[in-house]
């Protein structure tokens, strides 16, 4: 917790769809710098709390505050890797950057996407149609979508599904630099492992609801899987 | 308000862009239009009278209905890779995301249709004379409103299972008053070759457009929201 005034602040947020309570009753804050993790088995809610900070869903109760304004002021701010790519298949890796570039006021669209094609190593490929591109391919220029405009916020949903060995290292690396420029991480996955590796606080969520929050000095990968073990139960 | 200008030229691109390069759509939509117009070419005696004057009806039916294919592909491009949350995440204002996927379809429509137009001409026996630049404009004016409308509906129904079948029954009823100016008008230049009332039907059309141009700009925001 690099700064005492929270980026993102979360009261009491529950969404419910129909009789379902997705999410119950979440109290969180995050602050600028941190990296969060957020584990919890298939339907504890964790894509639907990441959906609410992002603002593409909204609560059925409770307040979000993104930089003390209300969220739907800030999304601009947020980085969003989801399970969807949000690319275009039919256009370039190029052409998808410049595209999502203009939307978010760039004055030169086309540096900006050569310039994350670069960061990304996807410069070779940049003029390839997205479809045309393997599974680690895709989700580095997803990760280059999402971070295109520096948000202040980058929220990461299950990010390793499908890479393999050389695509995690790469994820790995390239989200340790966002950690590094100290960028504000919130990361899904169900990998242990994985989540671990990087982040400053973790939390698991079970049936919608944050059942334990502990900081980076007491993140030890086995004491922490057999607390998962216990509180999850699976 | 040239920043919004840009905006709408950069969706209307990249949409355009990318049914340029799936081309397999165009030709699907113009096949089933070419369809219907031999449908009723074989069901209908070509040289009589009663076909003649049923001509601007069938017209309208081929240019209408694979319309709405093309109208429901719209929305879908942008789910099936969550394009669409891409673009909501972004600060773009959305009537200006209305305004520029309504431009696309407007012109791949108004390219499809002036197809569509020469194979009814050739079909139908009528000759290429001065009365069809009034057709033409007719298509132009009523493919703002029929698009317009469309781009509203098919962002709605873009998430439901159903979206194929309840974009038509949703658009048809609210086009009505347009497709009767169309009909009405296309009638007038084509088989009564005059344009007393023609301006009447076209003043129509336009009250419409703006009706519903004016209304996606101003709800798209309720309309793409969660």
């Amino acid at each position: 917790m690099s700064d005492s005034t929270p980026l993102l602040h979360l009261s009491g947020i529950t969404k419910r769809f129909g009789g379902i309570r997705a999410v119950s009753n979440v109290n969180l804050k995050v602050f600028p710098g941190d990296f969060l993790t957020i584990f919890g088995p298939n339907g504890a809610g964790k894509t639907t709390l990441l959906r609410i900070i992002a603002s593409l869903t909204q609560p059925t109760v409770g307040h979000i505050e993104f930089s003390q304004e209300n969220v739907n002021k800030g999304r601009a701010q947020v980085g969003y890797v989801s399970h969807q790519s949000f690319l275009y298949n039919e256009l370039t890796g190029f052409e998808n950057l410049e595209f999502y570039g203009n939307l978010y006021d760039f004055r030169e669209p086309r540096t900006r996407a050569s310039e994350m094609l670069i960061k990304m190593g996807l410069e070779k490929v940049g003029q390839r149609l997205v479809r045309e591109y393997s599974r680690g391919m895709k989700q580095r220029l997803t990760l280059a979508r999402a971070l295109l405009h520096a948000p202040s916020l980058l929220l990461l949903d299950e990010p390793y599904t499908g890479l393999d060995q050389h695509g995690s290292r790469l994820l790995t690396s390239v989200l340790r630099n966002v950690k590094e420029e100290g960028s504000t991480v919130i990361l899904i996955t169900h990998n242990l492992r994985e989540g671990l590796e990087l982040c400053s606080r973790a939390v698991i969520q079970h049936r919608g609801e944050l059942i334990l929050e502990v900081s980076s000095d007491e993140l030890e990968i086995s004491h922490f899987e057999n607390v998962y073990l216990q509180r999850v139960g699976d | 308000m040239l920043r919004q200008l840009v905006l709408i030229w950069v969706v209307a691109a990249k949409d355009l862009t990318i049914e340029y390069r799936s081309r397999q759509a165009f030709l699907n939509i113009l096949f089933f239009a070419l369809l219907i117009l031999i449908i009723f070419n074989f069901a209908f005696d070509p040289g009589s009278r009663a076909t003649h004057e049923a001509a601007p009806g069938i017209l309208w039916v081929a240019l209408l209905f694979p319309g709405v294919i093309q109208l429901g592909r719209s929305f879908q491009m942008e789910t099936e890779e969550g394009t669409l949350q891409g673009i909501m995440l972004s600060p773009i204002d959305r009537g200006v995301l209305f305004l520029g996927k309504f431009f696309a379809n407007w012109i791949f429509l108004v390219l499809i249709d002036l197809f569509i137009l020469v194979a009814f001409i050739v079909f139908f026996n009528f000759s290429f004379s001065v009365q069809l630049g009034w057709v033409v404009l007719l298509i132009m004016v009523v493919s703002i409103g029929f698009t317009a409308v469309g781009t509203i509906f098919s962002a709605m129904v873009s998430s439901m299972r159903t979206r194929e079948v309840l974009l038509p029954i949703l658009l048809f009823p609210i086009l009505i008053p347009i497709i009767l100016a169309a009909v009405n008008g296309t009638q007038e230049v084509l088989i009564r070759e005059e344009t007393q009332f023609l301006v009447q039907w076209i003043g129509l059309v336009i009250a419409f457009d703006v009706i519903f141009l004016a209304s996606g700009f101003l709800v798209f925001d309720y309309v793409v929201g969660d």
